[in-house]
């Protein structure tokens, strides 16, 4: 099967070694790319290990169509055991380093082993290095992508962890660009462990196709058929940030630690309030719909907001401002927390602070208590020490009935869609392989439009269908599922 | 009156967010509306309940019109 760069990259940074291993035929055509290698790697090669150990593997993996002249094309997959669940954990993120990983000539990039000290690993084609990274360690994702740009040249990718990761909280994340976020399930604490402040690839060769020419016609009619559909300019306004009104028409809203389905102030954060401090948007490489909103925040800096991490850090805190929401929004992508769990992790802090639970006072929609809570996260301290690990070893520590609304599935945090009225959907959180992430069966349009509250076969079996193609299909192409249903862009499968 | 609401890029499709509409004797959504809607990727509940384009609208339904999403 065409397509493949063809090589695994694998580094070990407890012994500095390096090799290159062939990706076979078989694997190729049983795992596709992406979560399929991914998983099938770890599968083989991790057992019975903490996450945070020596022996745990993080892999960075890509699909065929990586870094080709294709609509939404850009992203790879991070995967390990995850510190957050003990399970199998993974994420995509977008980002150049896909791109330039496939140029440089592999599929994916496999790193064991602990350096003794901080470290970043640096590829430029069939030269590979591990790097003295200990001044760029206690730096943001954002420090730290302009350090190594300034060091490598701007042509390159990079994937870093902030001080969360480094100090491996359970749901420190991956960041590249100053604003992609992947690896949810604790993957930057997994770097964080390994010593591994980065990764930084440039790639200057070609990726292998069976057709260039009727790749490049193929490609040229994807994004023009992207741009032709109806509603591609509101896409371009809104992004997913026009799921906010959706949501809270549909009672599907996070709202005060899941506690309701609509928000009092959702007009003050939906995609039209979006729409009136929008100042630009970013996305990711080779995609045409790009869905990062651009605002600045209260503090006049820039961040990009899309619905999850507005649904989380806005009604599920009762943030009632986009520009409030924004600032920890960036805070979460300076430090290099995913800001799903961090909203709720919030929501958790608010509602035992409410009950009386914890002793300190955290009250919904309280700014400066978050900034306060997040830089506590960072170095697990404070109301940090509690919260590191996510909502459901907290709720083990705070006692009560905090287990009752502490809002997870395997320890991995709820994404920002209310199910009390879905149960499609909350099946669907249920069965994740990952724990609570709405990539695998989005099924909440398909539910309402045909019997929302029925438990029926027929929905079980949407979901099941809906794992296999989001969740095995998308995930292992490594493109974005986006362009399908949002544009209604032509998938056959 | 019966109450539409349209959601996402339909309400620029329809022209209007929210629309109150007197309708003497009950009628067909889609001769209400009077404008096209991809049918086959749109959501529409009446009273909470699923509808469709040729579901009778009556005075006093609210009536939600939304595209099919996949989620953020």
């Amino acid at each position: 099967m065409e397509g493949y760069a063809g090589k695994i990259l694998r580094v070990n940074l407890s012994d500095g070694r390096v090799s290159k291993e062939k990706i076979s035929e078989e694997m190729r055509e049983k795992f596709l790319g992406g979560r399929g290698f991914a998983a099938k790697i770890l599968w083989d090669e991790v057992s019975g290990v903490d996450p945070l150990s020596e022996e745990n593997k993080i892999i960075f993996s890509t699909g065929p169509l990586t870094g080709l002249p294709l609509p939404s094309s850009g992203k790879m997959v991070i995967a390990s055991k995850s510190p957050l669940t003990g399970g199998y954990g993974d994420g995509n993120i977008g980002s150049m380093a896909a791109v330039h990983l496939r140029r440089a000539g592999y599929d994916v990039l496999i790193v064991e082993g602990r350096s003794e000290t901080p470290c970043y690993i640096a590829i430029q084609d069939e030269e590979v290095k591990i790097l003295d990274a200990r001044d760029l360690w206690g730096r943001t994702t954002f420090e730290s992508q302009d350090t190594l740009e300034t060091k490598h040249g701007k042509n390159i990718g990079v994937l870093a962890i902030g001080p969360a990761g480094e100090n491996m909280v359970g749901f420190a994340n991956v960041i590249s660009q100053r604003g992609r976020a992947g690896g949810r399930p604790g993957m930057g604490a997994v770097m964080g462990s390994k010593n591994l402040k980065a990764v930084v690839v440039k790639g200057t060769g070609k990726i292998p196709v069976f057709d260039e020419e009727r790749l490049r016609e193929m490609g040229k009619e994807g994004y023009g058929e992207i741009k032709g559909k109806e509603n591609y300019d509101f896409w371009i306004r809104q992004g997913t940030m026009q799921v906010f009104e959706w949501c809270d028409e549909n009672s599907c809203l996070p709202t005060y630690n899941f506690r309701e389905g609509t928000f009092q102030f959702s007009k003050r954060l939906d995609g039209y309030a979006l729409e009136g401090v929008k100042v630009d948007r970013k996305g990711c490489p080779l995609c045409n719909m790009q869905c990062g909103n651009i605002i600045k925040d209260l503090e006049n800096k820039n961040t990009e907001l899309d619905y999850e991490s507005v649904g989380m850090l806005g009604p599920n805190i009762a943030m009632d401002d986009l520009r409030k929401v924004g600032v920890l929004n960036r805070m979460a992508d300076e430090y290099g927390l995913d800001t799903i769990s961090l909203g709720s992790c919030l929501g958790f802090l608010m509602e035992a602070s409410e009950r009386g639970l914890i002793d300190a006072r955290i009250a919904w929609g309280d700014l400066d208590a978050c900034k306060k809570v997040i830089e506590e996260i960072v170095k697990k301290k404070g109301l940090g020490e509690i919260i590191f690990g996510g909502v459901r070893k907290a709720a083990e520590r705070v006692g009560g009935d905090s287990r009752d609304w502490a809002m997870h599935v395997k320890g991995m945090e709820i994404s920002a869609y209310d199910c009390h009225a879905c149960p499609g959907m909350a099946l669907s959180y249920g069965t994740s392989p990952i724990g609570a992430h709405h990539k695998d069966a989005w099924v909440i349009s398909w539910e309402i439009s045909t019997d929302r509250f029925s438990y029926s076969r027929e929905k079980v079996e949407k979901v099941i269908e809906l794992q296999r193609l989001r969740g095995g299909l998308f995930e292992s192409m490594t493109t974005c599922r986006l362009p399908w249903i949002e544009v209604n862009f032509g998938i056959h499968w | 009156m019966a109450e539409f609401r349209f959601l996402g890029y339909l309400a620029e499709i329809y022209g209007k967010k929210n629309v109150e509409i007197s309708l003497g004797n009950p009628r067909r959504l889609r001769d209400i509306l009077g404008v096209e809607f991809p049918e086959d990727r749109s959501i529409i509940l009446i009273n909470q309940r699923v509808g469709n384009f040729d579901s009778v609208i009556r005075n006093g339904d609210r009536v939600v019109i939304m595209p099919m999403i996949s989620g953020g």
